[in-house]
């Protein structure tokens, strides 16, 4: 008996942690089989390079918890970047510093982001249209939108002090690189998003109106206001996403963020929420995140193809939700 | 000529023993009504002679056959069709596709589409059922819906059709019209079994009545010589009536009136008064509009027309979230599906609709979280294994009450309360009267509303009877019997 019990004790935690597992499984690995994996400067730039999806992927953690999808993101990310370079360089053309067009440009970018962000969540909670056809569409008009303003090429931006956001460094030192910038941001809005998802009521209206919205609103909740609300977040945290890219490269192209939704939806799927909604945490997507970084990261160092890297990811995301969805199979027989 | 026999059929649940060697006949050729009320047993009876659910022992013959079934499918090949209250149609596909789905006529690997509209038209034709065959279901009312599925039955060439409540949704005009067609069936040869709820029906349709009560079979009767009052009698039996407790009382001051409250068809100028401490019961038949006024006045579907006002203020558009904020509460009918949250954990599901209470502003307080999670599973007696497991992981009692506590967390002024006792033991149901009672002496209101009758008459002050949307008459339990009260239902006198 007592060892049956261990066996289920154990059974469990390796359920639980079983990202981590295979995380820690996968570092050795690639610590022993890739050189130059488990050096500092490495890891830092597996943050830096996870960084522009992690701080959407958390966003998408919301909107998958509260039971929906944004598929549009990786548009926004070119637009947001498209209209910052836009903005600031029209407003320098009439004389204003660019060091302070720029912040213009920022806030236009992240208030576009929230305008779209409304638009999705009102169409789907006026019209009873799944997000999923919404944002599909909508991943098109945005782009088009972003190509439109910038004529299909890059613009460029001049104030100096915009590449700090995306480029800067911390602590730089002889033989050390410095703490990326970016990964700071991604910190942080994993700390803001883990404290309004655990923390915080409006976190666990989310949770409700993913698992059961007509119960949520049966019980007073205001589930059209919630679903607008994680719409908006997600599509700010992409606004957001486009500066820190264009700040890596000065400028704002509509090419960017092109597919980027397949890997911060995986980021979210691998972290263990479910599509059904009301499933999912905070910390599970930062372990996704970082899970999907060093895949991706590994295969570089190793050499592997970029198309064998379209394989491996999209099998990922099959293979995550699988996992989900037979664990909760499993549980629905007990 | 033929005839269903029932030998000595008995099904055994968990706990409880659901028919007791029931014996019977049906006879082809007439309608023969099946009545009993809720838990007497009769949809297990169904159930078994449909093949639906095998019996404990006994047997069943139709003719000189052994009916034994493992699955519906082989009732439905040996003559047994049953007509389901819940309809069963494709709304998107035509009359004639789902009359004949899974076994179309075929031209090689095609459908015969000429040949399927030709049988669909032959078949409506043949029962007197004006519906063209290529119409969507769509685009069809309630009780021509019901008509197609007494045709879909109809079209296996049946020796048995089980027709389990067609008329429960349906206004009494319509109700009339599914008669006539009855009628029709009953001059082909095939036994018909009527399952209803609808006493008066009785007259108008059955030939022979066969009452269950408890499990047992009680009696089978020719409808022609027989009277409502010993129909009534058969059915409830002598059965003696808990009363609530005697300290009881509720205060003269109104908490709530609904003025005139109309919506769509379900609900017609409905005007009551509830007072402070008062328990309202609703009874009414299936379909007779209680659920939708609760729903109304918590503001979970629109009405069209009528005042509603709490506490003295009239409310403009109810949401259920401005309905909560006034101080109501109400737990659903359909407690799977919109009283609880399935995957989350029993702790979450208790503080649901209390989320402002256990908030300092904008963040929860874990401590206040505990406090109210722990209060409720003491009051109502909670039983778990583990607080945090999902709710779904409980007895349909304990979720019952997780419902409920999620509720009085909110500290409601007026809790409604919709078939609070659909499928919860008698522990749970006694510890939710008894939560009723103590909101009661707290002069907290409640409306109940139960297909229980017994249930109204133990725990209300006072019963409203609805009827097709409308309120046809109030009695106090004090000297209401359960026949007396079936009877209101009904509509009779």
């Amino acid at each position: 008996m007592g060892s049956k019990a261990n066996r289920l004790a154990l059974d469990k935690i390796f359920k639980k942690y079983m990202m981590e597992i295979l995380l820690v499984i996968m570092a050795i690995i690639l610590s022993v089989s890739a050189h130059g994996f488990f050096t500092p400067n490495n890891l830092l730039s597996i943050f830096r390079s996870m960084a522009i999806n992690g701080v959407v992927a958390f966003g998408m953690t919301m909107v998958i918890i509260g039971g929906e999808i944004d598929l549009s993101v990786g548009s926004t990310i070119a637009l947001s970047a498209v209209l910052t370079a836009f903005v600031s360089n029209k407003l320098a053309g009439v004389g204003v510093a660019p060091e302070f067009a720029v912040v213009i440009g920022i806030a236009v970018s992240l208030l576009t982001g929230a305008l779209i962000g409304f638009i999705n969540g009102f169409i789907r909670t006026r019209y009873k249209i799944p997000s999923f056809i919404i944002t599909l569409a909508m991943l098109n008009v945005i782009y088009g939108v972003a190509a439109v303003l910038s004529n299909g090429f890059p613009i460029t931006i001049s104030s100096e002090w915009y590449s700090f956001i995306g480029a800067g460094q911390l602590f730089r030192g002889e033989n050390f690189q410095g703490i990326p910038v970016p990964g700071v941001w991604l910190i942080l809005v994993f700390i803001a998003v883990a404290i309004v998802m655990n923390r915080m009521r409006f976190g666990r209206e989310v949770y409700a109106v993913g698992g059961n919205p007509e119960s949520a609103r049966l019980s007073g909740i205001n589930v059209n206001k919630v679903k607008i609300v994680i719409m908006m977040v997600v599509q700010v945290l992409a606004a957001f996403a486009g500066i820190i890219l264009s700040s890596q490269v000065m400028a704002g192209s509509p090419q960017f963020g092109k597919g980027y939704e397949t890997d911060i939806i995986s980021a979210v799927i691998i972290g263990g929420a479910s599509l059904n909604g009301g499933i999912g945490k905070t910390r599970g997507t930062f372990i996704g995140i970082i899970f999907l970084g060093v895949i991706l990261n590994g295969m570089t160092l190793l050499g592997v193809d970029d198309y064998v890297k379209y394989i491996v990811r999209g099998s990922i995301i099959l293979f995550a939700v699988l996992v989900n969805t037979i664990q909760l199979q499993r549980k629905d027989n007990e | 000529m033929s005839i269903l026999t029932i030998k000595d059929i008995s099904k055994r649940f968990p706990g409880t023993l659901a028919l007791d060697r029931v014996s019977t006949f049906f006879e082809s050729g007439k309608v023969n009504a099946l009545i009993g009320k809720n838990g007497s047993g009769k949809s297990t009876l169904v159930k078994i002679i449909n093949g639906a659910q095998p019996a404990t022992s006994g047997e069943i013959y139709l003719d000189d056959e052994r009916m034994e079934f493992s699955h519906p499918d082989e009732a439905i090949g040996k003559g047994i069709a049953t007509v389901y209250q819940e309809l069963s149609l494709i709304s998107g596909m035509s009359v004639a596709e789902n009359l004949f789905l899974g076994r179309f006529p075929m031209k090689g690997k095609f459908i015969d589409w000429k040949k399927t509209y030709d049988m669909t038209e032959k078949l409506l034709k043949g029962m007197k059922i004006d519906i063209d065959a290529k119409e969507k279901i769509y685009n069809l009312s309630m009780w021509q819906c019901q008509m197609i599925e007494i045709a879909k039955a109809m079209s296996t060439d049946p020796k048995v059709i089980l027709l389990d409540e067609p008329t429960s949704s349906l206004s009494k005009a319509e109700t009339e019209i599914l008669f006539d067609l009855i009628k029709e069936l009953k001059k082909k040869d095939v036994i018909i079994i009527y399952i209803t709820h609808r006493l008066q029906e009785l007259w108008e349709v059955a030939d022979t009545c066969t009452i269950l009560r408890d499990g047992v079979l009680v009696g089978k009767v020719d409808m022609k010589d027989t009277s409502k009052k010993q129909i009534l009698g058969m059915m409830f039996g002598e059965v003696e009536v808990q009363r609530r407790p005697e300290d009881l009382v509720h205060e003269d001051r109104v908490v709530l009136s609904v003025r005139n409250l109309t919506m769509g068809k379900k609900v017609k100028d409905v005007s009551f008064d509830l007072y402070k401490g008062e328990v309202l019961g609703i009874a009414g038949m299936l379909g007779s509009g209680r659920t939708e006024l609760l729903r109304a006045i918590f503001g979970i579907d629109k009405y069209d027309e009528g005042e509603i006002i709490f506490d003295g203020k009239a409310v403009k558009r109810p949401t259920p979230q401005k309905m909560k904020e006034m101080g109501m509460g109400l737990t659903p009918e359909d407690r799977k599906h919109e009283g609880l949250i399935q995957i989350a954990s029993i702790r979450d599901n208790l503080c649901v609709a209390s989320l402002k209470r256990i908030s300092n502003g904008l963040f929860i307080d874990k401590a206040r979280e505990e406090e109210f999670v722990w209060n409720q599973v003491n009051r109502l007696q909670i039983k778990f294994g583990d607080i945090d497991a999902e709710v779904s992981s409980l007895s349909g009692g304990n979720q019952q009450k997780v419902v409920v506590g999620n509720w009085l967390n909110n500290q409601p002024r007026l809790m409604m309360f919709d078939e609070p006792s659909r499928g919860i033991d008698v522990n749970a149901k006694q510890q939710i009267f008894k939560i009723m009672w103590e909101l009661s002496r707290q002069g907290i209101s409640s409306i109940v509303v139960s297909s229980e009758l017994e249930e109204l008459l133990e725990v209300c002050h006072r019963i409203i009877v609805m009827r097709y949307g409308k309120i046809t008459d109030e009695v106090i339990p004090e000297g209401t019997s359960i026949e007396g009260l079936y009877s209101i239902c009904m509509g009779g006198e």
